[in-house]
C-alpha cells in the first residue's frame, strides 16, 4: 500500500505507484524556522489575548498555602486549626476549613495519535498533528508549565517525559521528528497504559483522528476517571470528510488491511460525506456530554490559526 | 447478409474473422479493466455502513459493466461491417466504363457556358460521383490521338484529379483511334462500357465499328453544346512572290457553318503589327475564298484573325485564328561559271536579293564567300565546296557530276515530282528540248523531272529510252541539281518555269533540304531541318512553355495540340518560327448531334448506381461507430458507465 494513500487518480493496474516525498525531507522542513517563528507569535499573541496569566498561573483548588481564599469544606480531625473559619462558625455554629489557592505549575500532557491512520492526507495528518502538539507544548512551555509528549497506537509507544523551560522546545521537537506512523488505533488500551504510568495528574490533550475500531469512549473516560483534566483535538483531511473517489474500487483500510469492493457513485459519495460528519459529531456529543471540550480540526486550517482557535474556546490557558 | 444487404468489400469470413479477432480483444481488455482499483481509506468502517446497500449497487454494477462491454463490440461490429461495404440489394456484376472525353477543337465552343470542354469535366464528375461499389472506370483523352489520362479504378479522387488538367486542343477528334483504345483497355472485362462525351459531330469508320463490336461494349453518350453563331477560317496560306521577295500573296477561305447570313470582319497582322482589316460577308453554309494580293511589310509571320461584326456572337473561338510563316528574305551570293548566257543573267536578275558574281571557266577559282555555284556548261576539276547547279555538265573527267553515255533525242517532260520544291509553281510539260544528255545516275540521285521513254530516239549506249532531265543529288558532300540538258537548245528560258526553276533550285539549297511551307496543321510532324548533329531542340510554345524534344534524322520530333507561332531553337542551326494551324475539318459545325451511333448501335445515356454519398451504409457503419465511441467517452466520464 502506498505510503502517500490521497493519490486518487485512475491508474492501470500493472502501472507503478509514484514514490512518496521522503520523510526526511518533510521532517527537515516541519519544524524549519519559520515554523517557530510563528511559535514565538503565537506565544505572543495568546499571552496578549487571554491577559492575566502570568508564571506558573493555574490555581489548583486544593487546600493550599495561597494567599487567596478559594473555598470552604468541613472540618476534619486532624486538619490545621489555623485555617478554621471563626466568623462563620460564629455564625453558624458549623467547623468549616477556609481553602486557599495554591500556585503550583500545570502539568500537561500532549499525546499524539502515531497509528498507520494517521499517514492519510497530503500533508499527512501526522505531520499536522506534530505541528499542532509542538505549537501547544511551546505555549505551555512558556506559561512555566510542564509539559510531557506521548505518542501512542495500539498502546503508548514512545514518551519524552516532563519537562520545563521555553529552552526544552527544541527537544519535544526532535522527539515529535522522530516520530514514524505504525500501528493499529486502541485509545482504551493506550489510555490505560497512560494513567497507569503518570502520578502527576494535568491536562491531557489527545491529538488524534479517532478512528478507533473499539471505540474512541472508554479512552476518554478512563482520563477522566482518573482525574486527568482531558481535551481532544480530532485532527482530519478534507479528503477523508469529502472523498473524489469513483467507479469499482476495492478500499483497504489502513491500519486493519481490511478491504471491501465498492462501487462508488456520486449517490453514495454523498451518503459518505453524512456518515463522515455523523462519527464527527458522535464524538463531539460524547465530549460535550462528559464535559470534555473537543476540536474537529481540519488540516486544511493552518495550524496558527486552529491552536488560536483551540486557545479561544477551549480555556487552556484560562 | 440479413435484410438483404450485399459485401461489396471483405467477404463475409473476412468481416467476421475481424470482428472475432477484435472483439476477443474488446473482451480481454475488458476482463482487465474487471480488476477494481485498490484505495487505501484511513477508517473503512465508515464506508461499510454505506455497503449494506451492496445488492443494489452491485446490480447497477453489473449492468454498467455488461453496457459498457456492449459499447465496446458494438462499435467493433459497426467498424467490421463497414470494411465490408455492405449493399442493399443484390450487386452488380463488376462494371468497366472507359470515359473517352473529347478535346478536339469543337469543345472549345462557347455556346454553354463557360466551354464545352468545361461542361464535359462536370458531366464526367456526376459520373465518378455515381460509381456503384462495383465499377471501375478509366478517363481517356480523345484528340488526334487517344490516350487514358486515369488507370481502372474505382478511387473518386484520383479520376477527379486527372480531370483538371485536361485542356482542349485545335485538332480534331479521331473516334477510330478511340474506339480501338477502348476495345484493346476493355479486352476481357465482363461487362464493358463505352462512354462518348461529345457534341457527337465525329463519324467511325468500318475500322471504329469493327473495333466495338469485337469488344461487345455499351455505347454511350453525353451530349455537349447546344449550338450557336460561328464563322471560321478554313484555309490560310501565304507565299512571297518568287520574283518579288518583299511583297507576298494570302489564300484565305472562310466558312459560314451556321444557317445565318454573317458579315466578318477579317484582320491581318504581320509581325504582331496590323497591316490590312476588311469586312466580308459570307452567306449562311457558303464558303468564301480570298486572295489578298500585294502584302507587303511581311518579314515571318502572318496571322488572320476573324470576327463577327457583331460582338460576342461567334461561339467557336478555335476557328477564328490562322497562322503562316513566310519565307526569309536574305542575301545569295551565287558564283554563275559561264562563257556568257544571257538567259541565265535575266532569270538570276529578276531576284534583287541574290548577288551574282560572274566568272569565266578559264578565269574560275571558287570564291570563298558564294553559297551557291552555278556551272553553264562547265565541270570544274575539283568540285566546290558549296552547293551547285550544273546546266549541261557534259565533261568526260573524273570530277564530272556524271558519266556521260550519250545522248537522248528530243525528250519530253513527262516524269515530274510535282510536290518537289524546284519545281513549285513550275509547267514543264509542253518544254520541247533538242537534246539531253544520257548520264548514268549514281547512288542516292533522285531523277526530278524527266523522260518516261515514250518516243524519241537515244544514241550513245544502248537501254531504255528513258532519260532524266533534271537531277537532285549530292556530290562532295554538297547538295547538286543537274539540268542535264543546254537551256538554250531547248524553249525552256522563254517560259516562266526558267527563272522559277533558277530560283527554287537556290531556295532549295538555303534551306538545307527542308521545305518552304507556311504552316504545319495541328497533329502534323514538322518538316523543318535542324543541324543533323544536334540530339534535342527546344519548342517554345504560344503560351510560353518551353520543351525539349529529340531530333531524329535531322528533324525535331515534336506534333503540336495548340495553334499558333512556335520558336523552335537548335544547336547549330538558327532559331526558326514555324506556324501551326488548327486541323479543324468539321468541327466548325455547331449544332451538336441529335443521336449519336456506331454502326448499328445507338448511344443511350449512361446509367450508373446513382449512389449518393449518404446512400452508402458503410458511411452510416462508421458514423455510427463515432457516435457510439462519443456517447460511451460522455457516458465514462460521468461516471455512468465504468
Amino acid at each position: 500500500m502506498s505510503s502517500n494513500p490521497t493519490a486518487w487518480s485512475w491508474r492501470w493496474p500493472f502501472a507503478k505507484r509514484p514514490p512518496s516525498p521522503a520523510a526526511n525531507d518533510r521532517a527537515a522542513d516541519l519544524f524549519d524556522q519559520r515554523f517557530q517563528r510563528r511559535l514565538e507569535y503565537l506565544s505572543i499573541v495568546s499571552r496578549r489575548r487571554f491577559r492575566g496569566r502570568l508564571r506558573a498561573e493555574r490555581r489548583s483548588r486544593k487546600a493550599g498555602s495561597g494567599i487567596e481564599f478559594a473555598d470552604h469544606r468541613e472540618y476534619a480531625p486532624g486538619d490545621d486549626f489555623r485555617y478554621l473559619d471563626w466568623n462563620l462558625y460564629a455564625r453558624s455554629g458549623r467547623l468549616l476549613l477556609r481553602l486557599f489557592e495554591e500556585e503550583e505549575d500545570l502539568l500537561v500532557h500532549l499525546l499524539i495519535d502515531s497509528s498507520r491512520s494517521m499517514v492519510f492526507g497530503a500533508p499527512p495528518k501526522l505531520e499536522y498533528a506534530k505541528r499542532l502538539v509542538a505549537a501547544l507544548a511551546y505555549l505551555a512551555l512558556a506559561n512555566l508549565d510542564r509539559v510531557s509528549v506521548v505518542s501512542f497506537a495500539p498502546d503508548l509507544e514512545q514518551r519524552l517525559a516532563p519537562t520545563r523551560g521555553k529552552n526544552r522546545i527544541f527537544k519535544i521537537l526532535a522527539f515529535l521528528n522522530a516520530l514514524e506512523a505504525e500501528g493499529t488505533t486502541s485509545t482504551q488500551a493506550a489510555m490505560r497504559t497512560f494513567v497507569a504510568q503518570q502520578k502527576r495528574k494535568g491536562v491531557a490533550i489527545v491529538v488524534s483522528d479517532f478512528y478507533d475500531p473499539s471505540g474512541f469512549e472508554e479512552g476518554i473516560n478512563t482520563l477522566r476517571y482518573h482525574r486527568f483534566e482531558p481535551y481532544v483535538i480530532q485532527v482530519f483531511d478534507p479528503l477523508e470528510a469529502r472523498p473524489t473517489l469513483a467507479g469499482d474500487l476495492q478500499l483497504v483500510d489502513q491500519e486493519t488491511g481490511v478491504a471491501r469492493d465498492v462501487t462508488v457513485t456520486p449517490q453514495m459519495l454523498a451518503r459518505y460525506v453524512r456518515v463522515h460528519e455523523s462519527y464527527r459529531r458522535r464524538i463531539a456529543e460524547f465530549c460535550a456530554s462528559k464535559q470534555v471540550p473537543y476540536f474537529g480540526v481540519e488540516t486544511s486550517v493552518p495550524f496558527d490559526d486552529a491552536v488560536l482557535d483551540i486557545l479561544r474556546r477551549g480555556g487552556l490557558v484560562g | 447478409m440479413p435484410l438483404g444487404l450485399h459485401l461489396a468489400g471483405w467477404s463475409a469470413l473476412q468481416v467476421l474473422g475481424l470482428f472475432a479477432g477484435v472483439g476477443a480483444g474488446v473482451v480481454v481488455l475488458y476482463l482487465l479493466k474487471l480488476r477494481r482499483r485498490r484505495v487505501a481509506v484511513p477508517f473503512v468502517q465508515l464506508w461499510e455502513q454505506l455497503l449494506a446497500d451492496r445488492p443494489t449497487s452491485r446490480l447497477f454494477s453489473s449492468l454498467s459493466r455488461w453496457f459498457s462491454l456492449l459499447i465496446a463490440l458494438l462499435v467493433a461490429l459497426a467498424l467490421s461491417l463497414a470494411l465490408g461495404d455492405p449493399q442493399a440489394g443484390p450487386l452488380d456484376d463488376e462494371r468497366h466504363w472507359v470515359v473517352l472525353l473529347d478535346t478536339s477543337a469543337s469543345m472549345r465552343a462557347t455556346d454553354v457556358e463557360p466551354n464545352r470542354l468545361a461542361f464535359a469535366k462536370r458531366r464526367v464528375e456526376g459520373l465518378v460521383r455515381q460509381l456503384g461499389a462495383r465499377d471501375r472506370m478509366l478517363l481517356a483523352q480523345m484528340g488526334e490521338t487517344t490516350f487514358p489520362i486515369t488507370p481502372f479504378t474505382d478511387r473518386a479522387d484520383t479520376l477527379l484529379a486527372a480531370l483538371t488538367p485536361v485542356q482542349p486542343t485545335d485538332g480534331r477528334a479521331d473516334l477510330d483511334a478511340a474506339l480501338r483504345f477502348a476495345r484493346d483497355a476493355l479486352r476481357g472485362s465482363d461487362s464493358p462500357h463505352i462512354v462518348l462525351v461529345s457534341d457527337g459531330r465525329i463519324t467511325p469508320t468500318a475500322a471504329g465499328e469493327r473495333a466495338l463490336a469485337e469488344v461487345e461494349a455499351a455505347l454511350h453518350w453525353i451530349r455537349v453544346g447546344q449550338g450557336g453563331r460561328n464563322l471560321a477560317i478554313s484555309a490560310f496560306a501565304v507565299r512571297r512572290y518568287p520574283l518579288d521577295r518583299s511583297r507576298g500573296q494570302c489564300l484565305i477561305e472562310l466558312w459560314n457553318p451556321t444557317e445565318r447570313d454573317e458579315v466578318a470582319e477579317l484582320t491581318l497582322v504581320a509581325d504582331g503589327r496590323t497591316v490590312d482589316m476588311q469586312q466580308l460577308s459570307v452567306g449562311a453554309g457558303a464558303r468564301v475564298q480570298r486572295i489578298l494580293d500585294d502584302i507587303s511589310g511581311v518579314d515571318q509571320t502572318l496571322e488572320a484573325r476573324l470576327a463577327i461584326v457583331e460582338a460576342g456572337a461567334d461561339r467557336q473561338p478555335a476557328d477564328d485564328r490562322a497562322y503562316a510563316r513566310v519565307a526569309r528574305r536574305e542575301r545569295v551570293k551565287v558564283q554563275v561559271v559561264s562563257e556568257g548566257n544571257l538567259y541565265l543573267q535575266a532569270a538570276l536578275l529578276l531576284d534583287e536579293y541574290l548577288d551574282v558574281v560572274e566568272t569565266k571557266p578559264a578565269d574560275y577559282t571558287p570564291l570563298p564567300d558564294a553559297q551557291v555555284a552555278i556551272f553553264d556548261s562547265f565541270v570544274p576539276s575539283t568540285p566546290p565546296s558549296v552547293p551547285v547547279l550544273y546546266l549541261n555538265p557534259a565533261s568526260d573527267s573524273e570530277a564530272a557530276p556524271f558519266p556521260i553515255r550519250g545522248t537522248v533525242e528530243r525528250p519530253y517532260f513527262d516524269r515530274l515530282v510535282r510536290d518537289h520544291p524546284i519545281l513549285r509553281w513550275t509547267a514543264l510539260r509542253d518544254v520541247n528540248v533538242k537534246e539531253s544528255l544520257a548520264v548514268r545516275l549514281q547512288a542516292g540521285d533522285r531523277v526530278i523531272a524527266g523522260d518516261r521513254g515514250r518516243g524519241g530516239t537515244r544514241s550513245g549506249a544502248a537501254g531504255s529510252r528513258a532519260a532524266p532531265l533534271l537531277v537532285a543529288g549530292e556530290r562532295a558532300g554538297q547538295p547538286m541539281v543537274a539540268l542535264l540538258f543546254d537551256p538554250r537548245k531547248s524553249d525552256l528560258p522563254l517560259r516562266v518555269a526558267w527563272p522559277l526553276l533558277l530560283l527554287n533550285t537556290i531556295r532549295s539549297f538555303l534551306s538545307n533540304g527542308g521545305e518552304e511551307v507556311s504552316s504545319f496543321r495541328v497533329g502534323e510532324p514538322w518538316r523543318v531541318a535542324v543541324d543533323p548533329d544536334a540530339r534535342t531542340a527546344t519548342v517554345a510554345t504560344p503560351s510560353g512553355e518551353r520543351l525539349e524534344v529529340p531530333v531524329v534524322d535531322g528533324r525535331p520530333s515534336y506534333r503540336a495540340t495548340r495553334a499558333g507561332f512556335y520558336r523552335l531553337e537548335a544547336a547549330g542551326s538558327a532559331p526558326e518560327t514555324v506556324a501551326v494551324q488548327p486541323d479543324l475539318h468539321d468541327e466548325p459545325l455547331m449544332q451538336p448531334a441529335e443521336t449519336f451511333a456506331v454502326g448499328s448501335q445507338s448511344a443511350s445515356p449512361p446509367r450508373l448506381r446513382g449512389a449518393s454519398w449518404w446512400l452508402d451504409p458503410w458511411k452510416w457503419l462508421v458514423l455510427a461507430a463515432l457516435t457510439i465511441l462519443a456517447i460511451e467517452w460522455l457516458t465514462y466520464h460521468r461516471r455512468w458507465t465504468v
